[in-house]
């Protein structure tokens, strides 16, 4: 049974690559365009995933503010935000939401192997 | 006032020295009478009576005017005096009503010089005074205008670095992805279309740095450039950037080599940022010397600090060349850089970085000798630990806008 991971960006170009790199190392893929996305997939999901990678800014609804929302509706996967530069970062440590970690864009694939696989153990 | 008394006290004396004329010219005419009367025999005992009596009156007279005369001059002295007094008072006055406006402006024009564009004077004084500290504060209200509208531009110029930066990201992290991706199948690629990936991946990376670097300088330009410091061993701080270019000098053939003092206090800095510098110190030596040259980086206390030093046998750097070496888009001879991947901000980063921990940053080279790059880190004293600063030392007025993006 392979590790089902939640992508979500604005891009779709990104979400095509990411969808590439994460099946070519055997994770089951579901796609968000926004942060409404993230939430009715989670919401329709049979299985649910076991790691999110949301962009910190996305239109309609960001990933942190999305995360925000599942965190309060008692969902505690882990999450990787993936944000473009340190100052999203900076504001999303501001926020008092439970994120496990960044990635940076442009984005370094081992690394973020390293990380799902570390998280989702 | 005073001056009064004294006009009043002439007035007087002038009264007095009339009634005294003509009290004396009336006795003189009473004792004539008398005489003419002696001569002319008639009661020579009454008229020789009345001339002495006369004689005795005028003395009188005499006497008193003389008493009169000597109060009048004491009058009129005090009357004067006063009156000088007041007048020196009056002027006084008059000078300190115009001394106190040109205190406050002379004190205002040091506060505005100062950069407290909020300074105004009262207007007060004389008309003279009172316009020229109208005169001022329109000036000031004008420099307030411009500065407001060159603040809004930076903010602007700023915002506009860190937007691009943003929107240039997610393309860019698309262009590299996918290079990389077919790099992942380059068995199946022939050595040209291998070779082409390469260089569209080398390129990729170049724009990456300097973007990040762009991003650096705007963050530093906007005081957004935080820190977080931490007391750090030095000998780590050296040796963990020197680990990372080993690979790179030794595949130049370049020894690099370093050398760490013992004792050396620790330093309350952000490692990842004098990492950061170091690294753009080492990678700028590595790639402007040629192979087989050497690179040496030493650590030694100096100056109640520490001084991390890089040191190479390259080509060195002419004098002019060394006066701009720290500005923004400086590099090295053009002859060398079509070789260097640089994008001519690391040392501006890096001097920013440096001055942001409080420190310096400076250059020694002899053109084909080589150069030392020297970086000065306060070290760490007890519980006066520096503050985390924010901020480019440069623009202090940027402290308004440290809102996170």
């Amino acid at each position: 049974m392979s590790t089902r991971v939640l992508i979500a960006d604005d891009s779709e170009t990104i979400l095509l690559l990411l969808r590439t790199r994460l099946e070519m190392e055997g994770y089951e893929v579901v796609t968000a365009a926004d942060g409404v996305e993230v939430i009715e997939a989670i919401q329709r999901a049979s299985e649910p995933p076991e790691i999110l990678l949301l962009d910190a800014m996305m239109p309609r609804k960001s990933g942190i503010d999305a995360l925000r929302e599942l965190r309060a509706a008692g969902v505690d996967t882990p999450v990787l935000i993936v944000s473009a530069h340190q100052d999203e970062m900076d504001a999303g440590a501001a926020t008092d939401v439970e994120v496990s970690g960044y990635i940076t864009k442009p984005i370094d694939f081992d690394q973020l192997f390293a990380r799902i696989a570390e998280l989702t153990g | 006032m005073l001056t009064g008394l004294a006009v009043v006290g002439v007035a007087r004396f002038l009264q007095q020295r009339q009634d005294f004329e003509d009290s004396t010219a009336r006795s003189y005419q009473v004792e004539i009478a008398a005489r003419t009367r002696l001569a002319n025999g008639e009661h020579p005992a009454a008229a020789r009576t009345v001339i002495l009596t006369q004689q005795h009156e005028r003395e009188r007279l005499r006497d008193d005017i003389g008493g009169e005369t000597r109060d009048t001059a004491l009058l009129v002295g005090a009357g004067l005096i006063a009156g000088l007094t007041g007048a020196a008072l009056l002027f006084s006055g008059l000078i300190a009503s115009m001394r106190r406006p040109l205190e406050e402006l002379v004190e205002a024009s040091g506060r505005l010089a100062a950069g407290d564009l909020n300074t105004r004077v009262k207007i007060g004084g004389l008309s003279e005074t009172a316009s020229l500290g109208t005169a001022f504060n329109e000036m000031a209200t004008e420099l307030q205008r411009r500065a407001g509208e060159r603040d809004q531009l930076e903010t602007m110029k700023d915002e506009f670095v860190l937007t691009a930066s943003h929107e240039l990201r997610s393309p860019l992290t698309s262009v590299q992805g996918f290079a990389e991706l077919l790099m992942l199948e380059r068995d199946k690629l022939s050595s040209k279309q291998a070779d082409t990936v390469e260089i569209i991946l080398d390129n990729t990376r170049h724009l990456v740095r300097l973007l990040n670097d762009l991003l650096d300088l705007a963050r530093s330009d906007a005081g957004r450039l935080t820190l977080k410091p931490s007391p750090t061993d030095v000998a780590s701080l050296v040796e963990d950037p020197v680990r990372t270019m080993l690979s790179q000098t030794q595949a130049k053939d370049q020894a690099l080599t370093q050398a760490i003092a013992t004792g050396l206090p620790p330093v309350n800095v952000d490692r990842d940022r004098i990492r950061q510098v170091l690294v753009n110190l080492l990678t700028n030596a590595h790639e402007y010397c040629a192979a087989g040259a050497s690179i040496h980086v030493t650590a030694s206390g100096n100056a109640g600090g520490v001084e991390l030093a890089v040191s190479d046998n390259g080509p060195g750097m002419a004098v002019d060349q060394l006066d701009h070496i720290f500005e923004r888009f400086t590099r090295g001879d053009a002859g060398l850089t079509q070789h260097v991947g640089g994008t001519g901000l690391g040392l501006a980063i890096s001097k920013s970085l440096v001055e942001l921990h409080g420190g310096a940053i400076s250059v020694q080279s002899v053109e084909g000798q080589g150069s030392t790059f020297r970086v000065w880190l306060p070290a760490l004293t007890g519980s006066g630990a520096e503050e985390p600063r924010s901020g480019d030392l440069d623009r202090a007025q940027a402290q308004s806008r440290e809102e996170a993006l």
